[in-house]
């Protein structure tokens, strides 16, 4: 699973999910792509799951490319422990997803595959996403107002 | 290349409020500057930005901007997007002196089939999709089209195989790679698998 190899805070702040993607809304390697429509924090589990039903629908053939990654470690309290001394221990790693943020590229499919095998993949994400095509390919217009 | 007409409007107030006012009522706020005119703000109906833009001259259409009964030829630049709808929020327009070369990102496409890279079940993996050029503007080229029947697994197209139209010219490295025929995915997962591996026996510390 994606996780960072070494970091130099093991506890980070929650902080806050306001506004919409500040970079990382346009599709840059591939030909279609899952775009984040809420904010939330992905998993390196849910990263991992939506990866595998992509890859498996897909058979063979293709390329994927993953476009987050979870580099803030999120911590948990031992279960039935009394409030206080201090904050818990790190348990598992997430990305920080914005509104319009790309998670997942596909390349080297055709779009009816690509739309079923990212569906899948959305199925596995923890907020509202959608499939999107590269603009200007597959009839999809270069401009929209 | 013919040039399309589109009618801006000056003396737009500055300001995200007022902007997003404009977006509501159809009109894109934009900016136009180049040598010989001081930048001004100005608002273009975005139907009309949308129909400019949407011609077989792509994105790099040479534009004649009409603002307070002049007019201008321009290039449409920086178009930027909202990141969730997409649509356009705002757009520069460089004005452009015909005879001087212009800097453009042109869109390559790839055409043909690669049927060698499809037998062994390989990825035609394009890795360049725009061509950073210079040329007049009335001869940029809408796309670049890149033949990849040829394309084998492990071979490549380069940037020096391009043919580019006549006063067209590139700075980008000739040997940069624009696609290239990937071999299936189950070699590149072992590859990944013995990362991953390496990766959960050094865990992350403080």
């Amino acid at each position: 699973m994606l996780m960072p190899r070494r970091v130099k805070h093991r506890k980070q702040h929650r902080g806050r999910l306001t506004g919409a993607a500040k970079g990382g809304s346009t599709i840059n390697f591939g030909d279609f792509a899952i775009q984040a429509l809420e904010p939330g924090w992905i998993t390196q589990r849910q990263i991992e799951a939506a990866r595998i039903a992509m890859t498996r629908h897909i058979k063979r053939g293709g390329k994927v490319w993953i476009r987050v990654f979870p580099d803030k470690p999120v911590t948990q309290k031992p279960a039935e422990t009394r409030m206080g001394s201090g904050k818990g221990n790190p348990e598992h790693w997430v990305a920080v997803v914005r509104p319009g943020r790309i998670l997942f590229e596909l390349a080297g499919v055709d779009r009816d595959l690509a739309k079923a095998a990212m569906d899948r993949a959305i199925q596995k994400l923890p907020f509202k996403a959608r499939f999107v095509v590269r603009p200007g390919t597959n009839g999809v217009a270069e401009v929209e107002v | 290349m013919a040039e399309i007409t589109l009618v801006a409007e000056a003396g737009r107030p500055i300001g995200s409020a007022p902007a997003r006012r404009m977006r509501h009522e159809g009109r894109i706020p934009a900016v136009m500057y180049g040598p010989g005119i001081e930048p001004l703000a100005v608002t273009v109906v975005g139907k009309e930005l949308k129909a400019a833009l949407t011609t077989e001259a792509g994105l790099n259409a040479l534009l004649s901007v009409e603002v307070d009964g002049q007019s201008h030829l321009a290039l449409a630049r920086e178009i930027q997007r909202h990141p969730v709808k997409g649509t356009v929020t705002h757009v520069d327009f460089q004005v452009v002196d015909v005879n001087k070369l212009v800097a453009a990102d042109v869109t390559i496409g790839l055409v043909g089939e690669a049927l060698e890279v499809g037998h062994a079940d390989g990825v035609v993996d394009q890795q360049l999709f725009n061509l950073p050029i210079k040329a007049k503007p009335g001869h940029i080229p809408p796309h670049l089209e890149v033949d990849i029947t040829d394309l084998t697994v492990g071979g490549a197209i380069r940037v020096s195989e391009i043919t580019l139209p006549d006063g067209v010219e590139t700075e980008l490295d000739p040997e940069t790679v624009v696609v290239q025929g990937v071999p299936p995915r189950v070699a590149a997962k072992v590859e990944g698998a013995e990362g991953e591996e390496a990766a959960a026996e050094a865990p992350a510390e403080g």
